[in-house]
């Protein structure tokens, strides 16, 4: 793997990477993303964001965070970059500021995408169905864990 | 194990720590040392002209990204997406170049040892760990194979996919699309997120280590509740 038999070019390396980039970004990135503002967008002329907001409002106070807020933890269970674009929605929108999105970034990851892993992740590995539910609380957990922190760190 | 087991050199722990400072924001700057940062050389769009306004005597111009300002749905996603790209692309790229150069090699030796005190698995799993922050596939099929061969116990294989679970292939992911967030501008043209890169991932890889001790816990506890059930029966 790190022991490549002829020396490559370190340019010819990083143009290799880049192109894995290109390709997560065009089968993935812009898709997630574009999926995102499509339903941001149906929550905000819903109405059912500012419900969000409101609902969840007391639960993100505790580590610092608009209700709104909610609606990136919701999608990042579905698709981590689709979480991405809707805090840059709720960014645009004024309703999250800078600080908010550190707060909230870790926790994108920690719990995402959750719903397509408990396939790739747990079907593979065989994990017993008992221990699945304990899996996704434990993953919320870490994420307002890492929320906690970065409220005290930012 | 072949391939796997050469030695860590003097050059792939240089890699490691430039990976560390590259992406931690320590160097952000725009002197020279700005070089070694990887949002300094992620850099910036050039802006276009939004609006203007004025009268006869005094005329004040807007300038906005190319991504312009108003747009909504689908549309207005796609091109905010295209503006991802690029750091998706030099992200990927840095990654390919640091590994190259032994970088997770070097990060997977020094996490050996550690496996056992932090997670109680054995550091026979450094592999599928540094493979499974990269893609969740290999690491959950890695992970596989150390139970199936018996090289993990299954409530160990238990908490080694706990910790894959959250925050899955976390290099790769949160590099494809997080990283974007540290590089937004504010309006007066600084950075709009008061956080870097680094302190992110740092606090990423904390939590997965922290769930995967909290099912380290939850087996132990379901494990001596059946036990208790059993020989009570």
């Amino acid at each position: 793997m790190s022991a490549p038999t002829s020396k490559p070019m370190i340019t010819d390396v990083f143009v290799t990477g880049a192109r894995k980039g290109w390709a997560i970004a065009t089968s993935s990135t812009i898709p997630n993303v574009m999926m995102a503002f499509i339903i941001i967008k149906a929550l905000v002329i819903t109405g059912a964001l500012a419900m969000i907001g409101k609902v969840f409002a007391p639960v993100m106070a505790i580590v610092g965070l608009p209700g709104e807020a909610a609606a990136v933890l919701m999608s990042a269970m579905m698709s981590m970059g689709g979480a991405v674009g809707v805090v840059m929605g709720l960014y645009e929108g004024g309703l999250m500021t800078g600080e908010h999105i550190a707060i909230v970034a870790p926790a994108i990851y920690l719990m995402g995408s959750i719903v397509q892993y408990m396939g790739r992740i747990l079907g593979v590995v065989g994990t017993e169905g008992r221990l699945i539910p304990p899996m996704f609380i434990i993953c919320i957990i870490n994420a307002f864990i890492a929320m906690f922190i970065m409220n005290i760190l930012v | 194990m072949n391939a796997n087991d050469q030695k860590i050199t003097i050059g792939s722990l240089i890699a490691l720590a430039f990976a560390c400072v590259f992406f931690s924001g320590l160097l952000q700057s725009n002197e020279w040392y700005g070089v070694f940062d990887f949002t300094t050389l992620n850099g910036g769009f050039g802006k276009i002209l939004g609006s203007v306004a004025g009268s006869a005597d005094a005329v004040t111009q807007k300038f906005t990204s190319f991504r312009g300002t108003g747009g909504s749905g689908a549309k207005d996603g796609f091109i905010f997406a295209l503006t991802l790209v690029p750091t998706v692309m030099f992200a990927m790229g840095m990654i390919e170049v640091l590994q190259h150069f032994g970088a997770l090699e070097a990060a997977r030796k020094l996490m050996t040892p550690l496996l056992k005190p932090l997670m109680g698995i054995s550091g026979e799993a450094g592999l599928s760990l540094i493979a499974s922050l990269q893609s969740t596939d290999a690491g959950s099929a890695m992970t596989r194979g150390l139970i199936d061969e018996g090289k993990m116990t299954k409530e160990q294989g238990d908490v080694f996919t706990m910790f894959q679970f959250s925050a899955g292939a976390t290099i790769v992911n949160f590099f494809s699309s997080g990283a974007v967030l540290f590089t937004l501008l504010a309006a007066d043209g600084s950075l709009a997120v008061p956080s870097s890169i680094g302190l992110c991932v740092a606090v990423m890889l904390l939590c997965k280590i922290i769930g995967a001790n909290l099912m380290r816990v939850y087996l132990k506890v379901t494990s001596s509740k059946s036990a208790a059930k059993t020989a009570t029966a």
